[in-house]
């Protein structure tokens, strides 16, 4: 098993640059997700390595290994596709074995090995049948047991998960989660959905555009986004953002003022802000509580009652819209007027940049 | 009502279809078994003495057995450029299909311009005695191969676009080389293609009476559709041989047609080409 180094890797497609100088060093059994929206280049960093891509600037190392015009075969990775990818008309058995038989491994060792897999997986039962004969489920044990059996130094996935329905997918998580646990490899996953960069990741690297934005465990992006991009990509419901001039800034706390109510404090370690400066300031609709007095105020446009917490949508005064997380089940109506508050050190204010200025404190459950 | 009428009109169709096919078939059947004198008449009534066994012998041993030997180079020279064809042309259709370069413009337009252009037969006889391969059988394979090759590509590429990627990437990261790639992982995928082109150029090349005639004169190289010119003359022709012979000359790709005809129908309804 081997860790990964990427020095501002690159790549570009005739004068278009899709990954714009992406660094990144990942420790060896590590599970480390690419997230980002669609059209970002995770799939793209992905493809350089394991090598379905040609890789225009930089470098990778595998291991010790420089692996930049390296064959696939030769860089210790294996692969899930987001469709699988088995081979149609090769039964489950062959399609596991297929790698090793390549790569003329003897007979019974492979039979062996393909069997070890199967027993991990628990595809025992499917050996003799072919990918069509199986539901989307089994056909992503079957490509993940492909993957397995290799015993690659790097695991590589492709949105696995994608086609596969929610209850299954959460699921097939668990498996993931449990596999990484059992194998100690080294994984790097590429997914859009959020969620499951939070519930797998040991770390996330979150892209924009080609650009890495922040890479960091699943609470330090949540809590210490890097930019308003992180921010607002990381975290269900996204983080309200209203825009917002400092009044005053003093050691430890800056208040603001904005279209929408008259004056806020906030509280925390600031860099260097001016007063009048146009700032943004983020609060997570988690964050939001009812409050008769508090500074956001607005008509109740959407509720969504989910059972434990209620979805809320006031309107604002300039138009804008703010999102809060109730907990349980308030007695509220739709166009009645409602007030929010949230704690001073909860919000994050970013510069006209769109970089963070502050970090607030990662809530621990007493 | 309806289904009535949908039932004559399938029925006069059937009739049609008959009539256009099978007459034909029946009158060569017929006058294969009359004699020479009442074969002339070109009717069809039954044969007065049936001489089916005599014909049959009389046109097997013609010009020294010459069915026998033809019968064979008609074997080699379809099995050799029909295996050619099928091999060459999925590998041509695969790298078409797969990788994007400046020249796949030109490509395909030369692949076209093989369907469009006929066939330059002088030329292409000086091009053969150059090359030492004229009225050799191995030349005339090579002409089939080229004259075929064009309808074969148009068919594997545009099958082979239904194949995903992901596929070849699988098999890539598997640690397939390129040849791996084509020959373990796509071309079983292409069975059902392979079989209707093995199919149509196998009755195609078989039946070719023009190339041979052209390319690969001499009693020798003859290939069976040749062998007819055996009972045709300017002012004598054998009819009944002559029916005995385009009988006998039927029968391989009927055999073929009979057999693949139920491959093509499992490969079609196999269908799992989608990952």
């Amino acid at each position: 098993m081997a860790g990964l180094l990427l020095k501002n890797l690159r790549k570009s497609y005739a004068q278009t640059q899709v990954i714009k100088g992406a660094d990144l060093k990942i420790e060896h059994g590590e599970f480390v997700v690419f997230v980002g929206p669609s059209g970002c280049g995770k799939s793209t960093l992905l493809r350089m390595i394991a090598g379905l891509e040609e890789i225009t600037g930089g470098e990778l190392w595998i291991g010790d290994k420089l692996c930049n015009d390296a064959e696939p075969r030769e860089r210790g990775i294996a692969m899930v596709f987001q469709n699988y990818a088995l081979y149609p008309h090769m039964t489950v058995y062959e399609n596991v074995g297929f790698g090793l038989k390549l790569a003329k491994t003897p007979e019974q060792v492979r039979d062996q090995m393909i069997r070890e897999a199967a027993r991990t997986l628990q595809m025992e039962h499917l050996l003799e049948r072919k990918p069509s004969q199986l539901s989307g489920g089994q056909r992503q044990r079957v490509a993940i047991g492909r993957a397995i059996v290799r015993k690659p130094e790097v695991f590589l996935f492709d949105e696995p998960l994608s086609n596969l329905d929610a209850a299954l997918r959460v699921d097939m998580r668990m498996e993931l989660e449990k596999l990484h646990s059992a194998l100690g490899a080294t994984m790097i996953y590429v997914t859009h959905d959020q969620v499951e960069a939070m519930t797998l990741a040991d770390r996330i690297v979150v892209l924009n555009a080609g650009v890495v934005q922040q890479v960091g465990t699943p609470l330090d992006l949540y809590y210490h986004p890097a930019n308003r991009f992180v921010a607002g990509f990381i975290g269900m419901p996204k983080m309200n953002f209203l825009e917002v001039t400092a009044h005053a800034v003093e050691d430890g706390r800056v208040t603001v003022g904005g279209k929408d109510f008259a004056t806020l404090t906030v509280q925390g370690h600031f860099g260097t802000i001016k007063v009048g400066e146009s700032l943004t300031l983020g609060v997570r609709p988690h964050a939001l509580r009812l409050d008769s007095a508090g500074p956001l105020a607005g008509r109740v446009q959407v509720i969504e009652r989910m059972g434990h917490e209620t979805n809320v949508s006031i309107e604002l005064p300039s138009g804008g819209t703010c999102l809060a997380v109730l907990e349980g089940n308030p007695p509220i109506e739709r166009g009645e007027r409602l007030a929010l508050a949230f704690q001073p050190d909860e919000a994050i204010l970013f510069d006209a940049n769109g970089d963070a200025l502050n970090a607030p404190p990662v809530r621990r459950v007493q | 009502m309806r289904n009535a009428r949908k039932l004559a009109v399938s029925g006069a169709a059937i009739v049609a279809t008959a009539v256009v096919f099978l007459i034909p078939f029946a009158f060569i059947l017929v006058n294969a078994m009359k004699d020479e004198q009442q074969a002339a008449r070109l009717d069809f009534a039954l044969p007065t003495t049936f001489r089916i066994w005599e014909n049959l012998v009389e046109v097997v041993t013609t010009r020294n057995w010459m069915l026998l030997k033809a019968f064979l180079n008609s074997a080699i020279l379809t099995v050799g450029s029909v295996t050619l064809l099928v091999i060459v042309s999925a590998m041509v259709g695969f790298v078409l299909q797969r990788r994007k370069t400046r020249w796949n413009g030109l490509i395909n337009f030369l692949i076209l311009a093989g369907l469009m252009m006929p066939p330059a037969v002088v030329p292409t006889i000086w091009l053969l005695q150059s090359l030492g391969l004229f009225a050799t059988l191995h030349g005339l394979i090579l002409i089939e191969v080229a004259y075929h090759m064009s309808f074969c590509i148009l068919l594997y590429r545009a099958f082979i676009a239904t194949i995903p990627r992901e596929l070849d990437e699988a098999a890539i990261i598997d640690g397939a080389k390129p040849l791996d790639v084509f020959f373990r992982v796509v071309l079983p995928l292409l069975w059902p293609v392979t079989v209707t082109n093995i199919v149509v150029q196998t009755v195609s090349i078989f039946n070719d009476f023009t190339n041979p005639l052209y390319y690969a004169p001499g009693a020798s190289n003859a290939t069976v559709q040749l062998t007819l010119y055996n009972f045709v003359s300017q002012f004598d022709t054998a009819y009944n041989l002559l029916f005995m012979n385009i009988l006998l000359i039927t029968i391989p790709p009927l055999v073929v047609f009979l057999f693949f005809n139920r491959q093509i129908v499992a490969g079609m309804t196999a269908g799992a080409v989608k990952g």
